[in-house]
């Protein structure tokens, strides 16, 4: 079948009640999602739970979107939001048994992924954290205009820090 | 290396380093069940969190409003050890079963009913991502936003 698989598409599709629809979606998306939660240093399950409180926002809206071709933004901000208030939330807790925070992975997982990631793997390690969060997400995001939703900044910022932190890794790089 | 090669080896090392959990994305597909077309949807217009003051009991609890048009929704919510107590209503005020809509809780699984004055409680709610559904007696349906408790 011609069908497109456009964002836009797909959440058509979903509306319809397409299953596969929705699933391409969720696979398409959900890594960007789930970085944004973590670049905002949030441990796994409040990373989680981003990701699904972004996705039922998706789902009690869907049959209401004027414009799905701007899901792909939408769901970006919507993800950058929930951590933020997360975020705050965790910050006013006061921590009667300190939560596990894990927010990134931790230097033993490293060693053992090294020889798996390659020399692109091994040079982020050594960038500031920063920019190995900025280059994470460039790496996920599909545009510009969703990499800006997901930053929070203007997109035409986007292509200058994407440059300044590519040149940082690529002298890295051997 | 060019501009594409790097950024797909970033892609590539954070897939190994820091993956999307089977359980997360699991979730995410399975929320599409979680639609109700014919419910009217209650934005999330306010979310004023409480002090937790350390050795108080549920402490002042989290205020949120959901709006629809002709609709409001306000609760509080209070910890309860690892739970949360939802305590609320429904203005104007309306006769309505509250079903708590939560991953963990099967359909029907938490309810409670809003008297005539639209006053209602719900204890032992899960943590975690949670919205509210009314069936008012008009046949009528109001759903929260989903917000994490």
């Amino acid at each position: 079948m011609a069908q497109g698989d456009g964002t836009d598409e797909l959440v058509v599709r979903a509306r319809e009640g397409d299953g596969d629809a929705w699933a391409r979606l969720v696979e398409r998306h959900s890594a960007l999602l789930w970085s944004i939660a973590r670049s905002h240093g949030l441990n796994e399950a409040d990373s989680g739970d981003v990701v699904q409180t972004t996705w039922l926002r998706l789902v009690e809206r869907i049959d209401g979107l004027r414009d799905p071709a701007a899901t792909g933004c939408w769901l970006a901000t919507t993800a950058r939001n929930e951590s933020l208030r997360l975020v705050r939330r965790r910050s006013r807790d006061v921590p009667l048994v300190p939560a596990p925070r894990r927010p990134e992975p931790g230097p033993d997982r490293v060693v053992a992924a090294r020889e798996r990631l390659g020399r692109v793997g091994a040079a982020l390690d050594t960038l500031p954290h920063r920019c190995r969060t900025l280059l994470r997400l460039f790496a996920l995001a599909p545009t510009h205009a969703e990499l800006a939703a997901a930053l929070g900044i203007p997109v035409g910022s986007v292509a200058p820090t994407r440059a300044r932190c590519l040149e940082a890794l690529r002298r890295l790089v051997p | 290396m060019n501009d594409d090669e790097l950024i797909s080896g970033v892609r590539d090392a954070f897939e190994i380093l820091d993956p999307v959990p089977p359980d997360v994305l699991a979730a995410a597909r399975a929320s599409i069940a979680w639609r109700t077309p014919s419910a009217t949807l209650a934005e999330l217009s306010h979310d004023r969190a409480g002090r937790t003051a350390a050795g108080v009991r549920g402490g002042t609890g989290r205020t949120l409003t959901f709006t629809c048009p002709g609709s409001t929704v306000e609760i509080e919510v209070a910890e309860q050890g690892r739970h949360r107590e939802i305590t609320g209503r429904l203005v104007p005020a309306a006769a309505a079963v509250v079903e708590v809509r939560h991953r963990d809780l099967p359909p029907d699984g938490l309810t409670s009913r809003a008297g005539p004055a639209g006053l209602f409680r719900v204890l032992r709610v899960p943590q975690g991502p949670v919205s509210l559904v009314f069936r008012l007696e008009d046949g009528t349906s109001i759903v929260t936003s989903w917000i994490r408790l």
